[in-house]
């Protein structure tokens, strides 16, 4: 690391002390009842709420290190969703149960990894640009989304479907404090911070891992090492979109439904877990937390209604897009890969 | 795409089009629906009478004004996701400071015109400096603008839905509406009898049109913004400032979207409403604007075609089956093929059409 990234991360560093330190005081000065605000049942919400943004965040990170800017993933978020649902129905003829969920999440991954694919081609070997071909995406998530819930149900809004249930491990969920949180909830929960660590683990320790961080800051040399870049690329970029396709089958798997009207339930998450990585600087267990502060953001509303403080829902529903950009005024400018957006063409 | 000739760009407009609508066509028919009767419904809707004329163009004025906001900022290498946030805050402020500033008027054809003034002043004032907001954080915070302008959005909706409901609300409203403005406080109807439509709307556009053309072709601070958005050293060196640039480009761009917003509050709705119900004109821009390859007077032809795809959208929303949110997804499609340019010239190459093999 540079002594100017080193600089960078104790500027970071400072300033998110700071922002809480200016936090804990407001809320002393303002005689918030903290203890009644943070339980561990708002931790637990808090995860769940986070896990659809850190999956995707996971996703979009690897593809951002191989040299690719998934800006598609919100779009891949909603068909994610939106297959889950539609297939929980179809398979159970309508009432579905706990086995459909899991299968409707797998009908969802296996859905987005035929997208990515053709996704990546038009990326990689189309050469498409990857702002407009992202925004696309988006857009066509907008409107075929709910297009599919309207073919099934008549309406953007599926009606009450199967949401996940909690998985209690026995005797682990005992422990005090870390037991409710993580072995009395979501077996998606538990799931995703595994995988964030998994992530993390394979990104920086293993061979295929630095040919990913290789493709994104060092192409030419990768090339050189006799590495085929465009494939590495192709990996990456299919992983991101799965991963998103399951972070949106997740959305609803602890919704429980779908919603299709305005910009649909996954409601700029993706943008969020795009913003959950820059945050967390690239690593993978950095953006899990990252995507915990705005799964904290999304779910202060019931807490603030417990405590007794009158705000707007309409009002507290926008802190997450607050913090977005307050997130990235402060920590914007962040080193990104250097060959990102370029594509990558071999000599031979 | 910079590099592309004119003829180049409008081969692939064209064939981006009649792909997504190819692929439109066929998952009406893979649904089960009648694809022949799909057709004929969407040309009666965008053409098929003068009330369907009039629709058409009522939606390509604000396409046409909605786009060229977005081509302004595309052209100069800024991303601005924000124009719907930008046209929901003018639009409302549109309204409020024309309930405000009524009384203090004459009523009338005087007062009327005084009022649009202030209206569009208001609305080209507000939603420029809505834009500048994200065009301010991304040059001195460098703050990612797609990002921000997309966040924005969401808390324009959010802020002002919010407002409609409660502050501002007209007294003994049912619905979540502001106050209506006055009746002498709208645009005659010429050559068309249609509510919501007038021939004046349509003229704003291709005003705001034109001058934007100038201003981007044909003077330095046009010169200034292009240069910057795609050789930044180049026109640093030549003594520009970029940051300044990213700001005043992204305040031109918010005050198009904000009088965009004016023309829907004042020749369409007449009141306020709560803005995720009110259409999506700002995200269906960036569409036109891609399909235009971000060139103002493109603009006008784009405008026109999205303007139609829109009313045979409501047509046959309320005349077929057919979900009309398959139109969203074809627009989607639309502009991720303007976003693979090398797609249409391997495949003209492969059958022959021309093309330059490399």
């Amino acid at each position: 690391m540079s002594d100017d990234a080193a600089g960078d991360n104790r500027v970071r560093n400072a300033a998110l002390v700071g922002i809480l330190v200016v936090a804990v005081l407001a809320a002393t000065a303002l005689d918030l009842p903290i203890v009644d605000i943070v339980t561990i049942g708002f931790v637990e919400r808090s995860l769940q709420a986070a896990t659809p943004i850190a999956l995707t965040a996971i996703g979009g990170l690897y593809a951002e290190k191989s040299g690719v800017f998934n800006i598609g993933v919100e779009g891949f978020m909603i068909f994610g969703a939106a297959t889950a649902a539609t297939t929980m129905w179809i398979i159970s003829g309508g009432s579905p149960g706990q086995g459909d969920v899991w299968l409707a999440i797998l009908a969802s991954v296996l859905v987005s990894l035929a997208f990515a694919v053709v996704f990546a081609v038009l990326l990689i070997r189309y050469e498409a640009d990857q702002i407009v071909a992202g925004l696309a995406l988006w857009f066509i998530g907008l409107g075929f989304g709910p297009f599919m819930a309207v073919l099934v149900w008549d309406s953007r809004n599926s009606p009450s479907l199967e949401g996940i249930n909690d998985l209690t491990v026995p005797v682990l969920a005992d422990v005090p404090v870390l037991g409710p949180i993580f072995f009395d909830t979501s077996p998606l929960v538990l799931f995703t911070a595994v995988l964030a660590v998994v992530a993390w683990k394979f990104l920086n320790d293993t061979r295929y891992g630095y040919w990913i961080q290789a493709a994104g800051e060092n192409p030419e040399a990768l090339d050189t090492a006799g590495i085929d870049v465009t494939r590495v690329r192709y990996a990456a970029v299919i992983f991101s979109g799965v991963m998103a396709g399951l972070g949106g089958a997740v959305l609803l798997a602890h919704a429980g439904s779908f919603t299709g009207t305005g910009e649909t339930m996954v409601s700029g998450r993706g943008w969020i877990g795009i913003v959950a990585y820059l945050f967390g600087n690239y690593n993978p267990i950095g953006a899990a937390v990252a995507a915990l502060v705005f799964g904290g953001l999304d779910m202060l509303q019931i807490q603030l209604q417990t405590v007794g403080i009158e705000v707007p829902n309409r009002l507290v529903n926008l802190f997450p897009y607050a913090g977005v950009i307050l997130v990235l005024t402060v920590w914007g400018s962040t080193r990104t890969p250097s060959a990102v957006g370029e594509t990558y063409e071999s000599e031979e | 795409m910079l590099r592309a000739s004119v003829i180049e760009r409008l081969a692939i407009a064209t064939a981006s089009t009649a792909l997504a609508l190819l692929i439109g066509v066929t998952i009406v028919a893979a649904a089960g629906y009648d694809p022949v009767q799909f057709i004929t419904s969407m040309l009666q809707g965008a053409l098929g009478g003068q009330s369907a004329v009039a629709r058409t163009l009522r939606f390509s004025t604000l396409f046409i004004l909605t786009g060229v906001a977005v081509a302004v900022a595309f052209r100069a290498g800024v991303f601005n996701i924000g124009v719907q946030g930008q046209f929901v805050v003018g639009g409302f402020m549109t309204i409020m400071s024309i309930v405000w500033t009524a009384p203090l008027l004459p009523e009338g054809a005087v007062g009327g015109v005084g009022l649009i003034l202030i209206g569009f002043v208001a609305g080209a004032g507000s939603g420029g400096l809505y834009g500048a907001l994200p065009g301010a954080l991304k040059a001195y915070a460098d703050a990612n603008v797609i990002i921000t302008t997309i966040m924005l959005n969401f808390i324009a909706t959010g802020v002002v839905g919010w407002l409609v409901q409660n502050p501002f609300r007209g007294e003994g409203n049912a619905a979540p509406n502001t106050e209506r403005i006055p009746e002498y406080v709208s645009f005659p109807s010429i050559l068309f009898d249609s509510s919501g439509f007038s021939i004046v709307g349509l003229a704003i556009a291709l005003a705001v049109v034109a001058v934007i053309y100038v201003v981007m072709e044909r003077s330095r601070f046009g010169y200034d913004m292009v240069t910057s958005g795609h050789q930044e050293s180049a026109a640093t060196y030549s003594g520009v400032d970029a940051k300044r640039t990213v700001v005043s480009t992204m305040t031109l761009s918010g005050m198009v979207a904000g009088i965009a917003g004016a023309v829907f509050a004042i020749m369409i709705q007449g009141y306020y409403t709560d803005p995720s119900g009110i259409g999506t004109y700002g995200f269906d821009a960036i569409a036109v604007s891609l399909l235009a390859a971000n060139n103002p007077l493109g603009i006008i032809p784009a405008g026109l075609l999205f303007g139609g795809l829109e009313s045979a959208g409501s047509h046959i929303g309320i005349y077929t089956d057919v979900p009309v949110q398959l139109i969203d997804g074809v627009i989607g499609l639309v502009i991720l093929f303007v976003a693979v340019p090398e797609l249409f010239r391997m495949a003209a190459v492969r059958t022959g059409l021309g093309g330059e093999k490399r």
